[in-house]
């Protein structure tokens, strides 16, 4: 099963802004656990976090510095 | 495989000291931090994320803008049996706060004849890079290296950052604690992704004193702390295209230096290149260059050389600080000089 890793829909208010990846806590091909810290993601100079939505082998898709909005896959977990 | 836990666990240098404050507090209820907008705000370095939720307003405490007055509290703490973690939001800022830093903090120990000793930790943010101009660029490491009774580190990844974070809390002198921005991994400050790395969740120590060879090399070696690693080791990929063999040396502490790893490895490569985003003159670089000459200077087979900020006000505009600031071609350019 492929679940993707999106940017939260909840996590700020405007559904127009845009955000910038600014580090992958978990390196591409590594094991995550549901419910992992694996991203950070900045809006205006305010982080939020990203974690795992399943277990698996993360690929990342999206890398540190661009640019994504809500609902945007930023990496797949299999 | 799933049923295994993860080994990997990379944190930013942020998360890293933050986590080393909470595992410090939780063991020993003398340590308390303070500065301000270090309690709700998590610090604007992001390095006290979650403390004020776990801790709570008394050992988590937001202070008014008055450096001189809750640094001078800390050192009172300190020698009253607590265990202060102070911030000093900008090292820039040190110009209204230093005679509680270098004339109470450093010297109270020393004054009181060893009867009474100041455990505390001051951190500090350091560097450029961001364009936030000359009153928050600075990195300062010269300054605060220079004046005896106050130890001195500043870390390049986040693995060295908790664990010298937990040593400078456990370390009955004052410790002088010194994160670079751009290692932070804010994303507003730019992110170097090298300081990013796999640390352990559980408790240790770095060595305060002890210079880590993060590159083993032959032809020159490239000494550098915080930031200038991160230049030193692109410098040393680059190189190495050109057949040229790079070895760099993380100095991580600056007080105590160690000296001897910088020693033993020019030994080994005859020459030195010293990477320091502090200011050129009267600095770590001058420091770094006379130990290595003054203890044996037939091992040098060229002159040293030194790549750092020119001494002037670190510029606002762009492409001016970008100029000034030290990067890797810099580097590659002093040793093709030599």
């Amino acid at each position: 099963m492929v679940v993707d890793v999106k940017v939260p829909q909840d996590l700020w208010q405007d559904d127009g802004m845009e955000a910038v990846i600014t580090n992958w806590l978990a390196s591409d091909g590594a094991s995550v656990r549901t419910g992992a810290l694996i991203a950070e993601i900045m809006v205006e100079k305010s982080q939020f976090e990203v974690t795992a939505p399943a277990d698996g082998i993360l690929t990342i898709a999206k890398q540190i510095d661009d640019i994504v909005r809500k609902g945007d896959v930023i990496g797949q977990i299999t | 495989m799933l049923d295994q836990p993860t080994n990997e666990r990379r944190l930013t240098i942020a998360r890293a000291m933050a986590e080393a404050m909470q595992q410090e507090m939780q063991r020993d209820p003398t340590v308390f931090v303070m500065g301000e907008d270090i309690a709700g705000f998590g610090g604007i370095f992001g390095n006290t994320r979650g403390l004020f939720e776990e801790f709570g307003k008394e050992r988590v405490r937001d202070t008014p803008i008055s450096e001189t007055g809750f640094i001078s509290a800390a050192v009172g703490a300190a020698m009253d049996g607590m265990r202060p973690v102070v911030e000093l939001m900008f090292v820039d800022f040190f110009g209204v706060c230093f005679d509680a830093i270098y004339n109470q903090m450093a010297k109270n120990t020393y004054f009181s004849g060893g009867n009474a000793s100041v455990p505390m930790v001051l951190m500090t943010s350091t560097g450029g890079g961001y364009s936030d101009a000359g009153q928050h660029s600075q990195c300062l490491y010269g300054t605060f290296a220079h004046l005896p009774g106050m130890k001195v580190v500043s870390p390049s990844n986040a693995y060295d950052a908790k664990g010298l974070m937990t040593a400078a809390i456990r370390d009955d002198n004052p410790v002088v604690y010194m994160f670079h921005k751009q290692l932070q991994g804010m994303g507003w400050l730019g992110t170097e992704a090298g300081a990013t790395v796999n640390t352990p969740e559980e408790d240790y120590t770095v060595e305060i004193g002890k210079a880590k060879v993060v590159r083993a090399g032959t032809d020159v070696t490239l000494v550098g702390l915080a930031m200038g690693v991160h230049n030193a080791l692109k410098a040393a990929d680059k190189l190495a295209e050109d057949g040229v063999s790079a070895e760099v040396v993380d100095l991580v502490s600056l007080v105590p230096l160690d000296r001897e790893t910088v020693i033993n490895s020019v030994a080994k490569t005859g020459r030195l290149i010293v990477v320091d985003e502090d200011y050129h003159s009267f600095g770590v670089s001058g420091e770094i260059i006379a130990s290595v000459t003054e203890h044996d200077i037939s091992k040098l087979k060229a002159s040293p050389a030194r790549v750092t900020f020119p001494d002037v006000p670190i510029p606002y505009a762009r492409h001016m600080e970008q100029f000034c600031l030290p990067n890797p071609d810099k580097i590659v350019d002093a040793y093709r000089k030599m």
